[in-house]
């Protein structure tokens, strides 16, 4: 099976390093908010790690974003600028995993180095990357120094509301955990993406005749 | 119509007559070496001529006068308690410049009550004393007085006048004068770190530019003013320890027998400063009364009713809640303990159902600075629409919102949901289904 290079070690270092500490990140979040309910470490603990991990959380947001901004892979994260092909694209990747995947039709998507995200992948990393991850750090930095920041709170209406933006990422995070490693399972094997996440290297399935949308032979095995 | 009368004199009007010659002569003589050696004596607790001769007659004990209004005056004074004072160095005559040959002894001379006299004096003191009558005026003593308090303190009221010493006006032993309005709390204070370190009311409250306890930082700068290094030892410890020190009164950790209790108060966000009551038209009863149709308390509908009758007038959203956690009493206040015994486990307040989450009342400064409040049901920390209404005040969960926590169960069903739900009909589908992990399988 034919291999492709889709993931440079920049981005896998990011990835485990985010992966690890977004479960962090929520184990503690959890504790800190459900005292009382689960009992893993103290409060106090739950805190100190929840702020610590969060700035290393920070801190690797910049190895990923500067590796995109200093090299073209930025190209993987380059929006669909036709709506009408990114919606019918991504109704395809939908129907796929929804009902394709179960009457045995090949993914609609095929992997290339330049084109590694499908239609779906491709607008929720966005949102993800670019809105909710931010706007997590923005508020959590905030929430880290309440009194430093009180000027910022209070023109955004509080603590409390600072707070509850805080607490509805985490709520939409909790989920995307769970489906998150699901979805990476739906390989050509189950470990086929977890492989290549480690790797770098993707193994594609034979272009069936005729290529797949998005096929891109730019990135194969060098 | 005033009288004059001893306890011993059986002929009290003959006696009077006496004293009434006496003290005319006197005060003749009085009038004359004030001029030429007002301290005459002072300087080794012995009296001068002059006020020897005053206390030839106000030294009889039982000495009073009947006033107006039927109380009695006391005109005894101690004259070695006296001469030992701080005032032996003015003497009689600089405070009672008033008492002339013609009106003393002042049979002629209505004084309506004993408050009226005490008001009287402390213009007198005031003379003297600017300074420290500028506090006094700044006080909620001083504003309770002008409002016509009956109890309100002025001068005479902690200070004996015949018998002043520098700065001993507190009594640490009984907490005189403060525990004579303020008992309760003295008791409680009495049995604290500071009552058995023999601390006064004053190295707090000081002792003339007294404010409501709960209203501005005076409080919580005298604590930081002897505890120097109080934030840092905080800060080595505490997670948003500067948080902790705006939001949370002293004694809410180190009075850990305390009742705790949650203050929503009314926040003015463009004068950055708390919501004063207009004097003379107090709105904000009468308004958490129409909120608050049932009585219960305010719920988290009307307390947000309550802010938009607030937000009415001014800038959007001018109005503001900030919340502060403190104890219930002042006694309790006052019962603080020593540091080692302080609350230091935060789940004490950061968990679902904490005690401090219990009680919530929502307060303004009254117009004479002290607060009014009025309850709010416990619900108005955990309603959703406290995000609107009460943003300025969150603990982390203690007043967590429910909604969100419904939020939460529902992501993580959808998060297990989705897989299990696509393995199961993976697996129900596996005759026909792409052949995930069919190698791995094999």
């Amino acid at each position: 099976m034919p291999r492709i290079y889709v993931h440079p070690l920049p981005v896998r270092i990011w990835h485990w390093i985010n992966a690890l500490a977004v479960l962090a990140l929520i184990v503690t979040g959890i504790q800190i908010r459900y005292v009382g309910l689960i009992d893993l470490m103290s409060f106090r603990t739950s805190v100190v790690l929840h702020n610590w991990v969060g700035f290393v959380l920070i801190g690797n947001f910049f190895v990923w974003l500067l590796f995109y901004l200093l090299s073209d892979k930025i190209r993987v994260y380059h929006p669909e600028l036709s709506p009408t092909k990114h919606f019918r694209e991504s109704f395809r990747q939908l129907w796929y995993y929804g009902y394709g995947i179960f009457k045995g039709e090949p993914n609609p998507h095929h992997v290339s180095a330049y084109h590694k995200f499908n239609a779906m992948q491709s607008m929720a990393y966005q949102v993800v990357m670019l809105l909710l991850v931010p706007l997590q750090f923005y508020t959590g930095v905030l929430l880290w120094d309440v009194k430093r920041f009180e000027a910022m709170i209070d023109v955004l209406g509080g603590v409390r509301v600072v707070d509850t933006a805080h607490v509805l990422i985490f709520i939409f995070f909790t989920a995307f955990i769970f489906v998150h490693p699901y979805l990476a399972s739906l390989g050509h094997t189950r470990t086929a993406h977890y492989k290549a996440m480690i790797t770098g290297y993707e193994e594609v399935e034979e272009e069936p005749p005729g290529g797949g949308a998005g096929s891109d032979k730019a990135g194969s095995e060098r | 119509m005033a009288t004059c009368s001893t306890g011993r004199a059986s002929a009290g009007t003959t006696f009077c007559a006496d004293l009434i010659a006496i003290g005319r002569l006197a005060l003749l003589a009085m009038v004359m070496l004030a001029a030429t050696s007002p301290a005459a004596g002072a300087a080794d607790n012995t009296l001068s001529a002059l006020d020897e001769q005053c206390l030839g007659c106000h030294s009889v004990e039982g000495m009073k006068m009947k006033l107006a209004n039927g109380e009695t005056l006391s005109l005894h004074v101690d004259g070695a308690a006296f001469a030992k004072s701080v005032h032996n160095l003015i003497g009689c005559a600089v405070c009672h410049r008033d008492v002339t040959l013609e009106n003393h002894p002042p049979l002629k001379k209505k004084i309506a009550s004993l408050r009226e006299n005490s008001l009287a004096l402390a213009k007198i003191c005031s003379t003297c004393h600017a300074a420290i009558f500028k506090q006094y005026e700044g006080s909620i003593h001083a504003v309770l007085q002008r409002a016509g308090s009956p109890g309100a303190p002025i001068c005479t009221d902690c200070h004996a006048p015949h018998a002043v010493m520098s700065k001993s006006a507190y009594d640490a032993a009984s907490g005189a004068p403060c525990s004579g309005c303020h008992d309760p709390v003295f008791k409680a204070y009495a049995g604290s770190v500071h009552g058995e370190a023999a601390l006064g009311c004053a190295n707090c409250h000081r002792a003339h530019d007294v404010n409501p306890a709960t209203t501005g930082e005076q409080l919580k700068n005298a604590c930081l003013g002897c505890h120097e290094g109080t934030l840092s030892s905080h800060k080595a410890w505490l997670p948003n320890a500067e948080r902790h020190f705006d939001a949370v009164s002293c004694p809410a950790c180190h009075s850990p027998t305390a009742k705790r209790k949650v203050d929503l108060r009314l926040y003015d966000a463009v004068a950055k400063e708390r919501v004063v009551e207009k004097a003379g038209v107090p709105q904000f009863e009468s308004r958490a009364r129409s909120a608050d149709a049932k009585g219960l308390g305010l719920d988290a509908l009307a307390l947000q009713s309550l802010l938009l009758e607030f937000n009415r007038e001014g800038a959007p959203k001018q109005t503001t809640l900030r919340g502060r956690l403190e104890v219930t009493t002042g006694a309790e206040a006052h019962q603080l303990a020593p540091k080692a015994k302080a609350i230091q486990d935060c789940a004490t307040c950061h968990r679902r159902g904490a005690d401090p989450f219990q009680s919530v009342t929502v307060s303004i400064v009254g117009a004479d600075g002290r607060p009014v409040r009025y309850d709010a049901q416990q619900g108005v920390l955990n309603s959703m629409i406290s995000v609107d209404s009460v943003g300025g005040f969150y603990a982390i969960g203690g007043t967590r919102i429910e909604v969100l926590d419904m939020l939460f169960v529902l992501a993580l069903l959808i998060g297990i949901a989705v897989p299990v739900g696509h393995l199961t009909l993976t697996w129900l589908f596996r005759r026909t289904a792409k052949r995930i992990g069919g190698r791995e399988d094999s």
